[in-house]
């Protein structure tokens, strides 16, 4: 306990503990909503395709979340309106050129850049400990505009992600939505970079919501906070597991969740077996 | 032919629409008015454009040629509309109430939160529906039925001044037949009721009029079509719809019509 307290002196502590939970919350909310309208890839198309912008800026000297933030939402515009028909039934390899040519022109220009790019990879796999307190209040004001623009708009969300042929006809703006979505889905993307990188923040979209599903049925909200509590503990989780193994946080933080998720999956199928009440037990 | 006068009786009209996908004609020159009073069975095989023209009238496809012209256009969220519940993620995590709630979005409008009536009258509907012991269950664990009848619900607390079904009778129970038959019937005092289905005998009772679509539309005012007409249209079982109609007796199906 008194290593903890001693631990939570440092700033870079304080700034990676608030980063993970800040993280969390974007990871469980707009998360959710990307597994059950079926965004995975497409999450994953922006993210890559935000490396771009991440490169850019770094090669002109400034700050690359900016850069990425961007490229992430541009990506995010773009994918909603080829979703929209706009590229008939190909939005699927779109967003696989997407991911690689984000990836292409962000390698480039990091190349190009003069000397030695030492923070390559963080922004690929992520480095929680490197977040510094400017970060965190970024990360803090996306977390509010995210929070306020779900709370606004939080029945017709759920209704266009369980129906959107439905709510088209009952005069909800299904496009624009789902366009804000994506837009949402670009900012969180940011934030994830952070986070767990590039390469792994998928699973922090992913794993909290599945796991969430699993446990909740019977209310979208209730899975929600469910998913949010459930990134809360993968981030800390891992945090605390790469300190005390000493491995990378990113890959700590994915593969705590991973077994969250393989023990709460085999918890519900234990469950479902007794329940059933298997004759001659 | 239904003497509608155009503008009176009449609630919209369909005027000679065409429209497909990937340049492929689904629908062909489509004209169709729908009185106020009506109650049509739009039938047709499958493929033969159904679904499609009942996308067009509610203005999710844009015809290519043609137009649906409304005389009495409903205002917003008062289109009440009842998909076919096959196509439903079943897993999504929904309480029955809170589905049928989404009935209410477009009078509550963006920026609102629902509010007690609208609670309210969802706790009608299922009343009505028969479903107010599953209320608060997930829509995971309802029966085909019961996620049926959640539909319809979910559509009616829209209080809606048209209704538009398509395929409310495919694999349900006996129950909610019962259920849904009475409660068309009853609707149908005061709004139009559009069914689509590929099976009218189970909604055959209330039928007045029926339009056969396979890419042209034949309309029959009566509810009644002629051979030749059925034939052109469909080559499937259309004798279905003579059953439990004995007083509106479709002439009998020819057993001879060769593939299409």
């Amino acid at each position: 306990m008194d290593e903890l307290r001693l631990l939570f002196r440092y700033e870079f502590i304080q700034n990676a503990v608030l980063a993970g939970l800040l993280a969390s919350v974007l990871s469980g909310l707009v998360g959710t909503f990307v597994v059950v309208k079926r965004l995975v890839f497409i999450a994953g198309g922006i993210s890559h395709a935000a490396f771009a912008g991440l490169g850019i800026c770094f090669y002109l000297g400034l700050n690359p979340l900016i850069g990425a933030v961007a490229v992430a939402v541009v990506a995010a515009v773009v994918l909603a309106w080829l979703g929209e028909g706009g590229a008939g039934r190909s939005q699927d390899a779109y967003i696989g050129i997407l991911w690689a040519a984000g990836m292409a022109v962000g390698i480039v220009f990091i190349h190009m850049t003069p000397g030695y790019a030492p923070d390559l990879m963080v922004y690929l796999f992520g480095d929680i400990l490197t977040v510094t307190r400017n970060d965190v209040y970024l990360l803090a004001s996306l977390v509010a505009l995210v929070l306020l623009i779900m709370m606004l708009l939080y029945k017709e969300f759920v209704a266009v992600a369980f129906d959107e042929t439905f709510s088209r006809v009952q005069g909800i703006p299904v496009r624009l939505l789902t366009m804000l979505l994506l837009v949402l889905v670009a900012l969180s993307v940011i934030m994830l970079i952070q986070v767990v990188g590039i390469v792994l923040l998928i699973a922090l979209f992913t794993l909290p919501p599945v796991v969430a599903l699993m446990l909740a049925l019977r209310s979208f909200t209730l899975v929600l906070l469910v998913a949010v509590l459930l990134a809360m503990l993968m981030t800390s989780g891992g945090l605390a597991g790469s300190y005390w193994l000493d491995i990378p946080s990113g890959p700590a933080i994915v593969l705590f969740g991973v077994v969250i998720a393989a023990l709460v999956r085999i918890a519900v199928w234990l469950r479902s077996r007794l329940r059933s009440g298997v004759p001659g037990m | 032919m239904s003497v509608l006068e155009l503008g009176r009786d009449c609630m919209l009209e369909v005027r000679g629409v065409t429209f497909g996908y990937d340049g492929e004609a689904v629908l062909q020159n489509v004209d169709l008015r729908i009185g106020q009073r009506d109650f049509l069975a739009i039938i047709g095989p499958n493929g033969g454009g159904k679904t499609t023209l009942l996308r067009v009238i509610l203005g999710l496809e844009r015809p290519w040629w043609g137009q649906v012209h409304w005389y009495h256009r409903p205002s917003r969220g008062r289109i009440g509309y009842v998909p076919q519940f096959s196509t439903f993620d079943r897993n999504f995590p929904l309480s029955l109430e809170d589905a049928v709630l989404m009935g209410r979005l477009g009078q509550r409008g963006p920026l609102r939160r629902y509010h007690r009536e609208d609670r309210l009258a969802v706790a009608r509907v299922l009343e009505r529906l028969k479903l107010a012991d599953h209320a608060r269950s997930p829509i995971a664990e309802l029966s085909g039925g019961q996620m049926q009848r959640a539909l319809i619900g979910r559509a009616l607390v829209a209080e809606p001044e048209i209704l538009f079904l398509d395929e409310p009778t495919a694999s349900v129970d006996a129950e909610t037949r019962t259920v849904l038959s009475a409660l068309l019937q009853e609707l149908n005092t005061r709004i139009p009721v559009v069914v689509i289905t590929h099976d009218a005998t189970s909604i055959a009772a209330q039928v007045k009029q029926i339009a056969c679509v396979n890419r042209r539309l034949w309309y029959h005012g009566s509810g009644e079509l002629t051979n030749e007409q059925l034939e052109e249209a469909y080559g499937c079982p259309v004798e279905l719809i003579a059953h439990g109609v004995p007083h509106r007796v479709l002439g009998e199906h020819s057993h001879s019509h060769h593939g299409h």
